[in-house]
């Protein structure tokens, strides 16, 4: 495989995995998902308000994310995102790739060290 | 707080969003800044540093608003990933598409060098033929406005007569009655002895023209003037306008040669210009001179004719109109007036290249097939690519790849392999052209040229090209499409999907189908070849040297000087060591055509609708027939004493004649005479066997030899027989010949072989090209096999693997595999000798006789398809019987 097509690749499409991944379990908002993102990958993986929400109205527009404003008691509304089935779908595909391509790294580098 | 809303607004500046979108866009996204904001200021963060770091979200190197435009017009299209700057050009991604298609060439060389190969194949052969029939039939003629020039001629339907030539009574009428021609033209070729001061003599072709003909044409004379009207009278000057290159090699391009003198067959002419290089018919004439014709000279048939079409008039009016006119010279009831012939309207260049269009169209046809093999075999290497390459384009798509992308890389690709195959076609097909162009007969008009044919070249490199890309880009976009789990998964079961197997399977099945029906083709073309090579030409060719003598009227005005030039050299060429016979004929075989109608006594008479047949009239001198090795069948061949001034009249008729007027009978005795005028009979004193005079595959007609004295022809070719190298004897006979006359040169000079060799050129150059078009076929059908079989193989490696392991033997796998492959090649060889019984037929005109069910060239072509088949098949089936079960368990 031409390794620095996957790798160019990989940089474009890992915020869309990452987004559905996210989506999920529950609806929720911008601000949660970019503290989640960063959280979870303990600060290596963070997206700026100017990339992530092009990216969550994409996917929106592509139908694979669906926004709702939402209004709780005592809170300011609030825009909340949730999966929609051709997301979950694109999800589930996303995610084999993801894992193909992690163990095809994975071999490569037991290799190595072998 | 910062005003988060303003500093959005701020940036979306310049996207014409709609109001309400806005509003909830800078609503949301205003959210996030203030919770960011709180957040680090809750941490900690001085309020400055915090506004910085937070407004910076809204930069970066991907700018809120390029972020958003893309957004906005994603709707339909495919996404801009995150990442893909609005920055990066189209160039940009090329040059990366480039590297990695150079990369992915580099990796898979097999496949891409058989990818190149097969495409180079395509398109050198395929350019090259077409690049011959282009310069035959497709480019214009070097006169201005060619498509309003026709030929002009007469044809006698009655005798079976296409082309008469053109009277001079019918050439004068016509040109003044009628309404649809600008202008015409007439012309005859002829030769003439030229002189010059050096004394050295040389044969030049020249050509009796109308004076109009250089205008009718379009052109003018490059040097001088062309010739006036009153030149062209009976009677009128002796001028002369010399060809370009014969003004070239006589006076080396100077330009001062109007006036000059030259002598042409010993007769002063002045020159009064040059011709333009562009003035290449009458084909090969070097000088013209006027035709001089008497209007009034009637019954002798001997023009070609061009006209130029008035605008806007069809074929098929002008014809309607000349016939008119020819017909109403009848009504004139004028005595050498001919109701039997009619005259000919069609497209000058059908008259010059008529010949060669059956055998262009046929290679033409071969041509295309060799294409479509290609394409095919193209599509089913590069559709065995796309599967195999189904997983690594899953996980690119997986990991975010558009599918746009993938197509993007997929198509530079098959460019950049297209290129390759293309450059590599180009050159190969230009070294075919040269090598093609260097085995055409001079007898084609020196205005053909052959130039490599771009446009063509270009053609097959996208055809070949596209059919790359889409077979490649097929399996390529199921993978790539949004179910791609299921595409890993089912690669990763190792089965190729049914329904792409299926068209692999028919891909091969139709280019087994064609290469079969190429070879048959091939084949047959060949059985008619050597058939035609076996035949008898009923005299004997080797060791015989040719070459035409013309004794210009001027030194020898007549016939008995004319007998008595021939005999006397005759007697000296006999006297050269090494030569065994001599002797002249007006015509030798594969020289021409003279014919004649003639009554026979006693003779069959005709059936209805039966016309006295043409007879080719040969003037011999004795001991030609000897000389040229031709067969006795009863009587005596022409005598020295036949050739007396007041000998009895005889004649020496061939089978053909007999056959035709005195079925079953002996002709030797019996007596015939010209038609049409009070000749006297002359007494048939031999029957020699038919020659085949109009080439070895063409029928021949009936025929007579007359002596000398009776049909006097200034202009002989002469026959020269030597047991050794005859080619050697060629500067002797120079000699003798100068030494009897110094004005005389000798020119076409031939052996009968090379004659007999040029009568074949057709069909022999045909039957190679086909044949070389075949073997292709055939080469590219078996890559074909092998790629599909050995695909299939590699896919079925687990399954083979565990089938070795349950206890199936070597034996079986290579029985199984040989079995899946050999039948494509059993249904594909079916199909294609099918279809060539259909086929072949086309080829009939070229057959010459041979069946074109010939049962054995079928069983031979069924043989060697099933023979390449299995080698083809073998090596992938061995690879499977050797496969080691636990390995390919293992390649899970």
């Amino acid at each position: 495989m031409p390794h620095d097509a996957v790798d160019r690749d990989l940089k474009k499409g890992s915020g869309e995995l990452l987004i559905l991944s996210l989506l999920e379990a529950r609806p929720r908002h911008g601000y949660e998902i970019s503290k989640l993102i960063e959280t979870r990958s303990e600060g290596a993986v963070s997206f700026r308000v100017a990339s992530l929400y092009p990216l969550l109205y994409r996917l929106e527009a592509r139908g694979l994310i669906q926004g709702r404003w939402v209004e709780k008691a005592g809170q300011r509304r609030r825009r909340y995102y949730r999966v929609t089935a051709a997301g979950k779908k694109v999800l589930a595909a996303r995610r084999a790739g993801w894992q193909a391509f992690v163990e095809a790294i994975q071999r490569i580098t037991e290799k190595e060290y072998a | 707080m910062p005003d988060w809303k303003a500093a959005i607004r701020e940036r979306l500046r310049g996207l014409d969003l709609d109001g309400g979108r806005e509003a909830e866009i800078v609503e949301e996204l205003a959210q996030h800044l203030g919770d960011r904001y709180a957040e680090m200021i809750a941490a900690g963060a001085s309020e400055d540093r915090a506004l910085r770091s937070v407004l910076d979200e809204l930069e970066g190197s991907y700018p809120l608003a390029e972020g958003l435009r893309s957004a906005g017009e994603a709707a339909a299209r495919e996404p801009r990933s995150l990442g893909a700057s609005g920055s990066e050009g189209i160039l940009g991604g090329l040059g990366h598409d480039l590297r990695v298609a150079s990369r992915v060439i580099r990796v898979n060389p097999a496949f891409s060098l058989a990818v190149v190969l097969m495409l180079a194949l395509g398109v050198a052969g395929t350019t090259a033929i077409f690049s011959v029939f282009d310069g035959l039939f497709l480019r214009p003629l070097p006169f201005p406005d060619p498509g309003r020039l026709v030929d002009l001629n007469e044809a006698a339907p009655k005798w079976n007569l296409t082309q008469v030539s053109v009277s001079n009574p019918d050439f004068t009428a016509w040109r003044n009655g009628n309404a649809s021609f600008d202008s015409m033209a007439f012309f005859s070729g002829g030769g003439a002895n030229l002189s010059d001061s050096s004394g050295v003599a040389r044969r030049i072709k020249t050509a009796e023209v109308t004076h109009d003909l250089l205008g009718m044409l379009g052109l003018k004379p490059v040097l001088g003037r062309d010739f006036l009207p009153e030149e062209d009278r009976p009677g009128g000057a002796k001028v002369v306008l010399l060809g370009y290159d014969l003004w070239r090699s006589l006076f080396h391009g100077e330009r001062n040669v109007a006036g000059r003198i030259v002598k042409l067959d010993e007769q002063p002419y002045t020159v009064i210009g040059v011709l333009p290089r562009e003035a290449v018919l009458p084909p090969d004439a070097e000088a013209w001179r006027p035709l001089a014709a008497d209007p009034n000279q009637g019954g002798s048939y001997y023009l070609d004719g061009i006209g130029r079409l008035k605008r806007g008039v069809s074929l098929a009016q002008a014809k309607a109109d000349l016939t008119r006119v020819h017909k109403g010279m009848i009504q004139g009831a004028k005595a050498y007036v001919n109701e039997f012939t009619f005259p000919t309207v069609i497209p000058l260049r059908d008259r010059y290249l008529g010949d060669f269009r059956t055998v262009t169209n046929i290679l033409l046809g071969a041509v295309g097939v060799v294409l479509l093999i290609a394409c095919v075999n193209i599509a089913g290497l590069t559709m065995v690519r796309g599967e195999a390459r189904s997983r690594e384009i899953a996980i690119r798509a997986a990991v975010g790849a558009s599918r746009a992308r993938i197509v993007r890389q997929l198509l530079t690709e098959s460019l950049v392999l297209a290129g390759l195959g293309g450059a590599l076609g180009v050159l190969l097909g230009k070294a075919c052209l040269a090598a093609m162009v260097s085995s055409i007969p001079d007898d084609v008009p020196q205005w053909v040229s052959f130039a490599w044919d771009w446009r063509f070249a270009l053609f097959s490199i996208v055809v070949t090209g596209a059919a790359a890309m889409l077979f490649g880009l097929a399996p390529a976009l199921q993978a790539a499409a949004a179910d791609a789990g299921s595409c890993l998964q089912e690669t990763s079961r190792s089965s190729p999907s049914r329904a792409r197997h299926r068209v692999l399977s028919g891909l091969v099945v139709f280019e087994i189908a064609l290469a079969s029906m190429l070879l048959v083709c091939s084949g047959l073309l060949f059985q008619a070849f050597r058939k035609v090579l076996n035949v008898d030409p009923g005299f004997r060719p080797d060791h015989v040297m040719t070459w035409r003598l013309d004794l210009p009227a001027a030194k020898y005005p007549k016939a008995e000087q004319q007998l008595g030039a021939y005999r006397d050299l005759v007697a000296r060429l006999r006297a050269l060591p090494g030569v065994s016979a001599v002797s002249a004929a007006s015509l030798v075989p594969l020289n021409g055509h003279v014919g004649n109608f003639f009554v026979a006594e006693g003779a069959r008479p005709l059936g209805r609708n039966e016309q006295n047949p043409v007879v080719l009239t040969t003037t011999a001198l004795a001991g030609y027939f000897e000389t040229m090795g031709m067969t006795l069948l009863k009587g005596r061949w022409i005598t020295e004493q036949d050739q007396e001034a007041h000998a009895p009249q005889v004649v020496v008729v061939n089978e053909s004649f007999a056959k035709r007027f005195w079925p079953g009978q002996d002709p030797v005795g019996k007596r015939i005479r010209f038609d049409g005028e009070k000749t006297p009979w002359m007494q048939v004193a031999g029957l020699a066997r038919d020659t085949k005079h109009y080439g070895l595959d063409t029928e021949m007609k009936p025929g007579v030899f007359l002596p000398f004295t009776t049909q006097p022809q200034p202009a002989l070719t002469m026959v020269l027989r030597s047991p050794g190298d005859v080619e050697r004897l060629v500067g002797p006979v120079r000699e003798t010949i100068r030494q009897m006359d110094p004005d005389l040169p000798m020119f076409e000079i031939r052996t009968m072989t090379e004659r007999l060799d040029r009568s074949l050129w057709t069909r022999r150059a045909s039957s190679w090209l086909f044949g070389a078009f075949a073997a292709v076929a055939i080469l590219l059908a078996v890559a074909g096999i092998y790629g599909v079989v050995s695909f299939a193989v590699s896919r079925r490696t687990r399954e083979i693997g565990i089938r070795i392991a349950l206890g199936a033997r070597p034996g079986d796998v290579v029985a199984q595999v040989l079995g899946s492959g050999m039948a494509l090649v059993a249904i594909g060889t079916t199909v294609g000798l099918a279809a060539s019984v259909a086929i072949a037929n086309v080829l009939k005109s070229m057959l010459f006789g041979v069946s074109a069910r010939d049962l054995a060239t079928y069983a031979a072509v069924a043989a060697l398809v099933a023979l390449v088949g299995a080698l083809a098949n073998s090596v992938p089936a061995r690879r499977a019987a050797a496969i080691d079960p636990i390995r390919a368990l293992r390649t899970e």
